[in-house]
């Protein structure tokens, strides 16, 4: 990576306070957009032991007294987030060593959790770092129909643990080709559509049915005759998901595929989210009416599979047109490029009728709001954590450079 | 859109598409088509790529070719032209992309479609992309939305010697139309772990980089005593050794997929050994063996991706390669390697290749000029001059900003793409088949 020592960077007008003080960040932008309202012009964020502090016009948002680490950038913005990806699971290198976000044992994966294959140190964590994002929703691939759980996390840290904003944050479920081409050259289900659909249904009620029994045997003083059945981690995962206590996420590129995941969500009452959803422009009013957001993407995916044929560089403006609520997602990539990332899937999201403001809200705010982090994370607001990205231009150009990273108030990457 | 017959009324223009109807049905009478007619754009800024920008500049085309290219108030307007207002566009060159696979993994990637790896055996010079290229794959169409005029459609990297290549405009309904006239085309061969896999797999040759290079060393000799001896000596002409005998002959390129730097090394040794002309495709690992590659003045045509990856060969590969190369004197270009990355955001991948530290010139010339030298065709193609092919490509802007759109693509004086027409607009944007796109 080339270095451009003082040219974006006015660091460290002050002292720097060490690690274990008091830490004070003031980054100073020509264009701020603090997420949660208009940009600023020659505006000036002040982060305070991780969280912000104070936001507003450099004129009237005085730098504290005292030591301060100070950062310069043409345009400042929140910590990109990217609503779905499988970065950390699915490796660099592409091989059976370090591919570990489709286990491909069984279509049924409910119990399995992204936090225990989550691997800090690949390299494609730190490049989406790189690249601005700051916090990942990621976990399983497309292989499976019942895929198991995603979670969020941060990308900046050495442990899994200690990086998990949130260990289990939504059940993932795979429609259309990529789960009948896993299962169906061995003949095994599902080898069709229709099959991938009854899979669901079934895992789901089976779900349903062992939380109430399991209910039934541990309710009340005099209850208890029938013997619970015993712990099964996926039927919980699904029973939750049937409960409406861990968010679905229904990865469907065509429209049927798109009306299918409706359906069973309506059935089995899901609080869910549609993923990838190549044709969802062409159903837009029925997602809307459902209620359901969309995490879009990624648009520049080879568009070859018949399912994404339709792909459309518009979908997320014409989405959002119709009042579906949108996030931008990496999604997964099985070749090369090993990735996308969300910073440039919103640039032609921007430029293909979404607009930079729009395009923008989705990998921050809009796409806290659908992962339910917008309390902490997602906007420059005082007593959120203090994550931001520096650009020495429009963040959305071709030929912008993030020229800064900061995570929690800590400066983790810069040019 | 500001095209369109300037100075002639509405109802002047529509008997002017009658009087155009009747005038096509005479031509279906008397072939060839005849482009006799001479098209004017004006007003656009132009980047003519072999000379500096013209800023309010007018293009002349006639008869398939470049007439005039410069500013508006140098080059007059020849009586009876068409001529359209392109005030506020920018156009650059048609885009040459060396390095493509449409046609041959045409959409959708079905297997009944995919015809880029003849994976049979690992030495395939004898099998020719001409005779596998669809011309009606989408994937053309959506090229012309990103710009492309003009590519070199490759066999995979499946193989070691994947097969002859084919230089093509993007337009025609038929691969002969869609050829370049005298054009030979080249050999496509690959190193690294792509054919290891194909024939690691089934326990066949080659399971090592010393057995694909032993294989591609071995074809050369057998073509050298091939053509020292003026064939099989029996009088059989063998249809796998004579391209490669045009590779030593200096008339067939050599474009050769490698992405480490030991591979670009071996393919430097081989090109060393047999002083055929080479162009290396790909070069992930190329900044880490610049001056090797500089040292012989060979060419390099690279790919840019939103990250590295997918393959071990791939770990190492950045945007700033292009950069890297071109401060060490490397000519380079700037491929899609369509379907890897979509040849209608082509021009994103040269502005990628700028924020990876290349110049913007040297990153305009990789998909025109640079890239038609390394395809033998710069003399005909890849920059806006007065007797080249009028192919050309109208922006809404600058060729770099995420904000550009490519207005319009012109091959040999014909508009084949109008952003403007609703029913092409799905070629650039996507969903052509949803909205019943001709």
């Amino acid at each position: 990576m080339r270095r451009a020592p003082g040219l974006l960077l006015a660091l460290c007008l002050g002292l720097v306070a060490g690690r274990t003080g008091a830490e004070i960040l003031v980054v100073d932008a020509d264009r701020l957009h603090p997420g949660n309202g208009p940009v600023i012009a020659n505006g000036r964020v002040v982060i305070r032991d991780g969280r912000v502090s104070a936001v507003g016009p450099r004129a009237s948002t005085p730098a504290p007294s005292g030591p301060v680490r100070q950062l310069r950038a043409a345009v400042a913005t929140p910590g990109l987030i990217d609503v779905q990806t499988s970065v950390g699971l699915s490796g660099l290198y592409n091989v059976a060593a370090d591919q570990d976000q489709d286990e491909r044992s069984d279509p049924n994966q409910a119990g399995l959790r992204a936090l225990d294959a989550f691997h800090p140190s690949d390299p494609l964590v730190r490049y989406q770092l790189e690249h601005g994002v700051t916090l990942i929703q990621t976990g399983p691939g497309p292989a499976n129909p019942i895929a198991g759980q995603a979670g969020i996390f941060r990308t900046h840290g050495n442990l899994a643990d200690a990086m998990a904003v949130r260990p289990v944050s939504a059940l993932v479920f795979n429609l259309g080709e990529a789960p009948k081409r896993t299962y169906g050259k061995d003949h095994k289900l599902p080898v069709t559509r229709m099959g991938t659909a009854a899979l669901l249904r079934r895992a789901l009620l089976d779900g349903r049915e062992y939380a109430a029994a399991r209910g039934r045997a541990g309710g009340g003083l005099f209850g208890g005759d029938e013997k619970p059945p015993d712990r099964d981690l996926a039927k919980e995962a699904l029973a939750r998901a049937a409960a409406g206590d861990l968010p679905a996420i229904f990865v469907a590129h065509r429209a049927d595929d798109i009306l299918t995941a409706i359906r069973i969500a309506r059935e089995y009452n899901l609080r869910f989210a549609l993923a990838g959803a190549s044709e969802g422009w062409l159903v837009a009013d029925a997602i809307r009416e459902a209620g359901a957001p969309v995490l879009v993407g990624p648009v520049m995916e080879r568009v070859s599979a018949p399912e994404t044929l339709n792909a459309s560089y518009e979908n997320a403006a014409r989405l959002e047109q119709a009042g579906v609520r949108i996030a931008i997602r990496s999604g997964f990539e099985s070749y090369v490029p090993k990735t996308r990332i969300v910073l440039f899937e919103a640039a032609v999201a921007a430029a293909n009728g979404l607009g930079r403001e729009a395009a923008l809200r989705a990998i921050t705010l809009g796409a806290a709001e659908v992962l339910g982090v917008d309390d902490r994370l997602g906007s420059l607001e005082p007593g959120k954590l203090g994550d931001l990205v520096l650009f020495d231009g429009d963040p959305f150009e071709y030929t912008s450079h993030v020229s800064a990273v900061v995570v929690a108030g800590e400066l983790v990457h810069q040019r | 859109m500001n095209t369109g017959l300037r100075g002639l009324g509405p109802r002047l223009r529509r008997s002017g598409v009658r009087i155009g109807l009747l005038l096509a049905l005479a031509a279906l009478a008397a072939a060839p088509p005849v482009r006799a007619q001479v098209v004017v754009l004006d007003g656009a800024d132009l980047l003519p790529v072999s000379g500096a920008r013209i800023t309010g500049g007018r293009v002349v085309m006639h008869d398939g070719k470049l007439a005039a290219v410069g500013p508006a108030h140098a080059v007059r307007i020849p009586s009876g032209a068409v001529v359209h207002d392109h005030r506020g566009h920018v156009i650059v060159p048609g885009l040459v992309d060396t390095h493509s696979h449409l046609g041959l993994y045409p959409r959708p990637n079905v297997p009944a479609n995919a015809d880029g790896n003849e994976t049979s055996g690992p030495v395939q010079s004898g099998v020719r992309a001409l005779d596998a290229i669809w011309p009606g794959d989408p994937g053309i169409r959506m090229a012309l939305a990103g710009g492309v005029t003009t590519a070199n459609i490759m066999p995979g990297s499946g193989n070691v010697v994947g097969g002859q290549t084919a230089y093509v405009k993007l337009r025609g309904r038929t691969v002969e139309e869609m050829r370049i006239p005298g054009s030979v085309g080249g050999l496509k061969l690959a190193n690294g772990e792509n054919p290891k896999r194909v024939y690691g797999g089934r326990k066949q040759a080659p399971q090592t980089r010393m057995k694909v290079a032993a294989l591609q060393r071995d074809l050369f000799v057998r073509a050298q005593q091939y053509r020292e001896k003026g064939g099989d000596g029996d009088g059989k002409r063998d249809l796998d050794l004579e391209p490669v005998v045009e590779v030593l002959e200096g008339t067939r390129t050599v474009h050769y997929h490698t992405h480490r730097a030991d591979d670009i090394l071996t393919a430097l040794r081989l090109r060393d050994e047999f002083g055929f002309d080479l162009v290396l495709q790909h070069v992930s690992e190329g900044a880490l063996v610049a001056d090797e590659i500089a040292r012989r003045g060979v060419a390099c045509s690279i790919i840019v991706l939103d990250s590295p990856g997918g393959k071990h060969e791939a770990a190492q590969l950045g945007i700033e390669t292009g950069g890297v190369l071109e401060r060490a004197g490397v000519p380079v270009a700037i491929h899609s390697d369509d379907p890897i990355t979509p040849s209608r955001l082509f021009l994103r991948s040269a502005a990628l290749a700028v924020r990876g530290g290349m110049s913007e010139d040297a990153a305009l010339r990789a998909v025109t000029l640079e890239a038609a030298r390394m395809l033998r065709l710069d003399e005909r193609l890849g920059s806006l001059e007065p007797g080249k092919d009028a192919d050309l490509v109208v922006l809404s802007g600058e060729p770099f900003s995420v904000w550009t759109k490519v207005l319009e693509t012109w091959i040999e004086g014909e508009r084949v793409f109008d952003r403007s027409d609703p029913r092409q607009q799905g070629w650039a944007t996507g969903g052509f088949l949803a909205v019943g796109n001709p």
